[in-house]
């Protein structure tokens, strides 16, 4: 349902980020995406929804041409596609159920959404979004009030509340520490289990990587270097991907998981 | 661990990087203007001594202004209330019109470059006339009265607020917008939700301020004629009547006092 074709991408200043990458993701699938620091994780997984646009190629997602599409066609893409940050891009100033509600906006009326008046049954999807991921009691406090972990799951509610088919998570627990990337890891893959919806995650550490990662893509300098399951990833795939031997920086957990 | 604690491995020290000459540039520049603009032979002669001896012969004026004549308080009642009118109706479509400007005129948030350079090229061919060139312009356009110092406070207001939050805007967290675009959302969507509630406290500031400014700015533009307070102010000068004069300047002062007191209130429950 994700489809990358010969897909390039080079940033003003001759970077290639991405190079000639041919890749398929099926509905469903639980993919984790790794390679060091550079390697084009963030430009593949913002590729396809077109926040970073191909500069060869092409990304269809569920049939539709991301590159090709016009900018109203690209909300439709997108409005089907939830995303999830590292530094979770959360409004600190209000709600977390008005953060929430940015998931409803591709649903909503654009006076509405001016107007800060929703409809009710969007409000709806957005706390049962906040129960999924287990802080609805926290739906009228100020974002800013959370904690980090509490933070990233508003970013999962968010994208939950779109109803999307796939979701996209870019480093989602690289500002987290070791228990609560595990605990917002484990959200991810109940989501992926539960609701069927296709999960692209990016992530540095390899223990983390081998733990969720159904399949793993590995990146080296723009180009797929791997592309297997996790349990077929030991350590000398990583340090393939890698081009160097392991270190404990790789892992998130202390001792290394290999 | 220890061994490693003990012997942290450590890159060569950088060398401190040389002073920069911007600072005793910036303060010999600072001196040689300030010379420039109070000397004698190229400035406007600024000399304190002559400056204290003609001070003393306001004090007549001063003392007159210090015992206001309270019978003309009822007088002063209506037209005061006029330049209070004056400036709720500026702010309002004021304010109104900065916010939009303000989001074409910050590059964050800007529909493209040309709707960016063009917004701030107007901004700042508004802002560089004072207000008092505003009011003698309406005043030749729509002759004599409020309307005409209406319309000079909304184009100063638009000025000073569309300016200000057009640089709110640019220093905001631009994670949120890339959240709500990723999410689906188009352009005035992504800065209703990722970007407004961001501005939201500074905006009310800046309205309020420049509300505050209006009740002052109506004194000189009535000069002009543009109606308020400032044409009682005026016409009282002329005849020297101080005494006069000073319960204006008291009311003035009482008022922007109350509204110096609510706009605190309004921006503590904001923040
Ligand atoms: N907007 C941009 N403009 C120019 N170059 C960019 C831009 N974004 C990324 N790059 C470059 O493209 C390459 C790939 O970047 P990308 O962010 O995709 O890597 P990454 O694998 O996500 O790295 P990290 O683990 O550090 O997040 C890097 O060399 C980076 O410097
Ligand atoms: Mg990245």
């Amino acid at each position: 349902m994700i489809r990358f074709s010969r897909a390039s991408v080079t940033y003003p200043g001759g970077v290639h980020a991405l190079r000639e990458l041919d890749l398929e993701i099926g509905a469903g699938e639980m993919v984790v995406v790794v390679g060091l620091s550079g390697a084009g994780k963030s430009t593949l997984i913002r590729a396809i929804n077109g926040l970073v646009p191909l500069t060869e190629g092409e990304v269809t997602v569920e049939g539709r041409s991301v590159t090709r599409a016009t900018p109203r066609e690209l909300r439709e893409i997108r409005s089907r596609i939830g995303m999830i940050f590292q530094t979770f891009n959360l409004v600190k100033r209000t709600t977390v159920l008005n953060n929430v509600l940015m998931g409803r906006l591709h649903a909503t009326p654009t006076w509405r959404a001016l107007l800060s008046r929703y409809r009710p049954e969007d409000v709806e999807i957005a706390m049962q979004a906040l129960e999924r991921v287990g802080i609805v009691d926290k739906a009228y406090v100020r974002a800013s009030n959370l904690s980090g972990g509490q933070q990233q799951r508003v970013g999962i509610a968010r994208a939950l509340a779109q109803e999307p088919r796939i979701i996209l998570a870019d480093e989602p627990v690289a500002s987290l520490d070791p228990p609560t990337s595990h605990v917002v890891m484990r959200d991810l893959q109940r989501i992926n289990r539960e609701l069927g919806i296709t999960t692209i995650v990016n992530l540095h550490f390899l223990d983390l990587a081998r733990v969720y990662g159904e399949r793993i893509v590995g990146l080296r300098g723009g180009r797929l270097v791997y592309d297997g399951t996790g349990a077929q990833a030991d350590e000398r795939v990583f340090r393939e991907i890698y081009g160097r031997s392991l270190t404990a920086d790789d892992v998130l957990e202390a001792s290394p998981a290999a | 661990m220890t061994a490693a604690a003990a012997t942290p491995v450590r890159s060569a020290r950088p060398a401190k990087p040389r002073p920069s000459l911007a600072v005793p540039l910036g303060v010999l520049g600072f001196l040689v203007l300030t010379y420039w603009a109070a000397s004698e032979e190229f400035g406007i002669g600024f000399d304190l001594p002559a400056i204290l001896g003609d001070l003393t012969r306001g004090a007549g004026i001063i003392g007159e202004i210090l015992r206001p004549d309270w019978t003309f308080l009822p007088a002063t009642v209506e037209p005061m209330l006029e330049t209070l009118q004056m400036a709720i109706i500026a702010s309002v479509i004021g304010c109104a019109t900065a916010l939009p400007v303000s989001f074409i005129a910050s590059r964050v948030t800007t529909p493209g470059v040309a709707a960016y350079f063009v917004g701030r090229g107007i901004l700042n061919v508004i802002r560089a006339l004072p207000d008092l060139l505003y009011a003698m312009i309406f005043v030749a356009a729509v002759s004599i009265g409020p309307l005409a110092g209406i319309l000079a406070l909304v184009f100063f207001n638009l000025g000073v607020v569309a300016k200000l939050l057009s640089e709110t805007v640019d220093g905001v967290d631009q994670g949120p917008m890339e959240a709500a675009r990723a999410a689906g959302a188009n352009r005035a969507l992504t800065i209703r939700t990722g970007v407004f509630p961001q501005i939201l406290p500074n905006y009310v500031a800046y309205s309020l301020y420049v509300f505050e400014l209006n009740v002052r700015a109506s004194t000189v533009i009535g000069i002009v004629g543009a109606g308020g307070i400032g044409n009682v102010l005026n016409a009282q000068m002329k005849f020297f009547a101080y005494e006069r004069v000073g319960v204006v300047i008291v009311e003035l002062f009482v008022l922007v006092f109350v509204i110096e007191l609510i706009s605190i209130q309004l921006r503590r429950r904001l923040v």
